[in-house]
């Protein structure tokens, strides 16, 4: 018989979402999966995603929360009386953005009604190419069948199994944005974006806060498979960590964890081995959040049952540059999907493109070269493009000139503020056009300084065509359009004000 | 037990009903003052309320709906009245579930699934 749904969509987050309601533009029966299984704490949350409820949205607001904190402290420099230190309630700002990422649910369950998009509040799983089991939390059942069918199920972090006490006392960021309480004292393991970005807005809001890393942070932010972070190691990742420590957070480098036990105070005690010193140490924290990476969300869609092949080490969707899976009518999108940016603005564009070939008779392909990306770090890093390493690696050092410089933000100034670690780097060809790879910035509003130089990179802007282009002052942008200093000439980057 | 309905005029008369119906689920409708014929100075509250009524058979059980006039127009022009900063309410008619960020606005008022969608889920 005819299948029920022009399109089934398997996952409720940014690139769901994005495709569902885009097919519904073209007049198409769509019906959305969505469903939460609580972390191992017990957190839940509703529509959205991870972007929504557990990601990019409380993480850029509480790390606006502690930006607010140094403001604060910079305030007094500008004639401002306020009272020091300034107390910060974790609760206060929980429930505000809690109640946020809460009105975006709603606003998302509007959207796909108004859109007439059906959406179910159910698990899936496959029964065969077009036909997909649900069933809610209470247990009861539906079948769903679509002549296609889109898998967006994302993912959801992974608990260091070979620590002993890891899954009963550690939460991560799952649970982290939804806590009433504040944690504490925190130990964040180890050293991926996510966990420097929640440790570095914990030391901001006025918490001890450590982060742990077994070797150089760098091994980290490969994991985070964004074409400039994978591999911008050594300087970026060291300027970043170097900036948090000045400001606070401890890190206890070349330290694994072995075990977590719980005190009778009903706090943490964390031990772990200095590599360094060779020796054994120990600590006692109110919380242990564990950033090791994320694991696609497919355990339970059944996907041997009709055949989607996935990533044997990575367990993620293997698709085409059409997201399609190895099962005809069957795609895949966002972070579940093999060789992909975690990302939302990736997911949500390739979602809508999605929809519109397989609606709107388009033939556009997803482009994921040069996405430009932002690391909310209490030092922020924006990049896009390609990293120094990946240039040279592409092109050959003969044939790559990186212009960097040291500078200082205006800002920082009167406010006397240590302005060591803010750091641009742009990574060019050599040969005629000097055609611009990749742009790398750590300073304050990273992600709005880079957005526009992304549109440059995409249009193939070369380093004359920068040369030409007149910097707005005072600003930090400008100062990309003014370097000049190679590191090739091994001359001071050290950018002297104007 | 069903649901019951209050009706309730002005910003103080709100905020004491609510507070003595704490604990059951609270559903609002604001809309602008009506005149001695029966009508509102709010031709938008004037579609709205008959489809809101219409999906009142809907409301969880124990719930309450409270009926609120908000003023009369020049009250609800003014951007500092009660509604607008305590309640955040941006226009009128607004149906809301209180003490959660669920609410519909104007137009929204104006469709029975959503209002249905807003009396029925979690």
């Amino acid at each position: 018989g005819k299948n029920e749904y022009d399109l089934l969509v398997i996952g409720g987050g940014s690139g769901g979402l994005a495709c569902a309601k885009e097919a519904a533009q073209f007049g198409r029966k769509v019906a959305v999966l969505d469903y939460v299984d609580p972390s191992p704490r017990g957190t839940t949350w509703g529509l959205g995603g991870t972007c929504v409820n557990v990601g990019c949205i409380p993480k850029k607001l509480m790390h606006q929360a502690a930006l607010l904190g140094s403001a604060l402290k910079d305030a007094p420099h500008y004639g401002w009386n306020i009272a020091q230190p300034a107390h910060h309630s974790w609760s206060v700002m929980a429930q505000a953005v809690q109640n946020y990422v809460k009105s975006l649910n709603w606003g998302h369950r509007v959207q796909l009604q108004d859109k007439k998009v059906k959406y179910l509040n159910m698990k899936g799983s496959f029964s065969d190419p077009h036909t997909v089991r649900g069933w809610t939390k209470a247990g009861k059942e539906t079948i769903v069948t679509a002549d296609n069918i889109v898998i967006a199920t994302g993912g959801r972090p992974k608990y260091p199994t070979q620590v002993v006490g890891a899954l009963q006392y550690g939460i991560t960021s799952d649970d982290l944005f939804w806590l009433k309480e504040s944690p504490g004292k925190t130990l964040s393991s180890f050293i991926l974006y996510v966990s420097l970005e929640c440790a570095g807005f914990l030391t901001g809001i006025g918490l001890d806060t450590a982060v742990m890393m077994r070797s150089i942070p760098l091994r980290g932010f490969d994991q985070a498979s964004m074409e400039c972070l994978t591999e911008c190691r050594e300087q970026m990742a060291s300027l970043v960590t170097e900036h948090m420590e000045s400001y606070g957070t401890k890190f206890l480098k070349r330290c694994f964890p072995t075990k977590v036990e719980k005190l009778e105070s009903n706090r943490l005690q964390v031990t772990w081995k200095n590599t360094d010193l060779g020796t054994e140490e120990s600590d006692s924290f109110d919380t242990v959040m564990w950033a090791v990476g994320r694991a696609p969300d497919t355990k339970t869609l059944n996907l041997e049952a009709v055949g989607v092949k996935t990533n044997s080490e990575t367990g993620k969707i293997i698709v085409d540059a059409s997201e399609a899976t190895s099962v005809p009518h069957i795609y895949a999108i966002g972070d579940v999907t093999e060789g992909r940016p975690e990302l939302t603005p990736t997911a949500i564009a390739a979602g809508k493109l999605l929809a519109q070939r397989l609606f709107g008779q388009s033939s556009e392909l997803m482009d994921y070269a040069s996405v430009p990306t932002t690391v909310f770090t209490p030092l922020e890093y924006g990049c896009v493009g390609l990293s120094e390493e990946a240039a040279v690696q592409c092109h050959g050092a003969d044939n790559v000139e990186v212009f960097h410089a040291y500078y200082k933000p205006l800002e920082f100034t009167v406010a006397e503020r240590d302005a060591t670690q803010c750091y641009m780097k742009m990574v060019c060809l050599r040969e005629s056009e000097q055609r611009i790879l990749g742009l790398h910035f750590i300073g304050p509003n990273a992600g709005e300084v880079i957005q526009g130089f992304a549109l440059g990179i995409k249009c193939g802007a070369t380093y004359p065509q920068l040369m030409k282009t007149v910097g707005i002052h005072p600003t930090c942008a400008e100062e990309v359009t003014k370097l000049h200093i190679t590191k090739r000439s091994g001359l001071d980057a050290t950018v002297t004000g104007c | 037990m069903g649901w019951e309905e209050i009706q309730v005029r002005g910003y103080e008369e709100f905020v004491r009903t609510a507070q003595r119906y704490h604990g059951r689920p609270i559903f609002a409708l604001f809309c602008g003052d009506k005149d001695a014929e029966g009508r509102s100075w709010c031709p938008d509250c004037v579609t709205a309320e008959p489809v809101v009524r219409n999906e009142l058979h809907n409301l969880p059980d124990e719930s309450v709906f409270i009926y609120c006039l908000v003023g009369d127009r020049a009250y609800w022009k003014d951007p500092n009245n009660e509604f607008r900063r305590n309640l955040k309410l941006t226009g009128v008619p607004t149906l809301l579930k209180y003490g959660t960020p669920q609410k519909l606005v104007e137009e929204e008022c104006f469709k029975a699934d959503l209002v249905r969608m807003l009396f029925t889920e979690d």
